[in-house]
């Protein structure tokens, strides 16, 4: 079920001060974030976040297309190389 | 022969069920179609005269997507997802379930046929 609009959106609060404090501070830097949870808002777009997987920080370069989706989406946390058995199949 | 929308031509079936034979229109828009145009849905389709048919495509026009239109558009979210970089996206690249079903069993329906492991043992 989908969020309650009277709710707003989530942010976790650190999220914002940090963009904040990047967008005051003549931009650049890559943001680091750990809140994968947190919704993207209009006010990040064009700024760079390194969102964490549980490995490290992927930069995430938020676009306008991005708005209102969790930053999460775009830092996958699994990585799959493929079956062992395919890749002997292929060498034969 | 009624055309609507294109290439659509439903005749012998009664109006609401020949129009869901067009992509984009299923029994329930089919229905408020009727209603707009105030057409009898236990009527069929030959039974119509040309001004109504015409209401039928006007509406239609005027009001729902349809056939090409609608499988361009869907194709062109599925491609935005794609081009973002997003979990969506990286699902509809590797053809596999977009809304975190079970891959370890099943989706046969994005994943297509089963295709057998080389080297798997009994």
């Amino acid at each position: 079920m989908a969020r309650s609009v009277w709710k707003g959106p989530f942010v976790d609060a650190y999220v914002l001060k940090k963009a904040e404090a990047s967008r005051d501070s003549g931009r650049s830097e890559v943001i680091k974030i750990w809140s994968r949870r947190s919704t993207i808002l209009p006010q990040f777009v064009g700024l760079t976040f390194g969102v964490y997987n549980g490995k490290k920080h992927v930069p995430v370069n938020v676009t306008e297309d991005m708005i209102g989706q969790k930053f999460g989406e775009y830092s996958p946390t699994r990585t799959y190389y493929g079956h062992a058995a395919d890749k002997k199949a292929k060498r034969k | 022969m009624a055309r609507i929308a294109g290439v659509n031509i439903p005749t012998a079936k009664r109006v609401p069920i020949a129009l869901t034979y067009i992509t984009g229109i299923g029994p329930s828009i089919a229905k408020q179609i009727c209603d707009a145009t105030k057409i009898d849905q236990a009527r069929r389709v030959n039974e119509l005269t040309d001004a109504e048919v015409l209401a039928i495509r006007e509406f239609i026009d005027a009001n729902v997507t349809v056939e090409g239109d609608l499988r361009r558009e869907v194709t062109m979210n599925i491609k935005r997802l794609m081009d973002l970089g997003c979990y969506r996206g990286l699902r509809h690249r590797r053809n596999l379930p977009v809304r975190g079903q079970r891959t370890h069993t099943n989706a046969r329906t994005r994943k297509g046929p089963a295709k057998a492991i080389a080297g798997k043992k009994k």
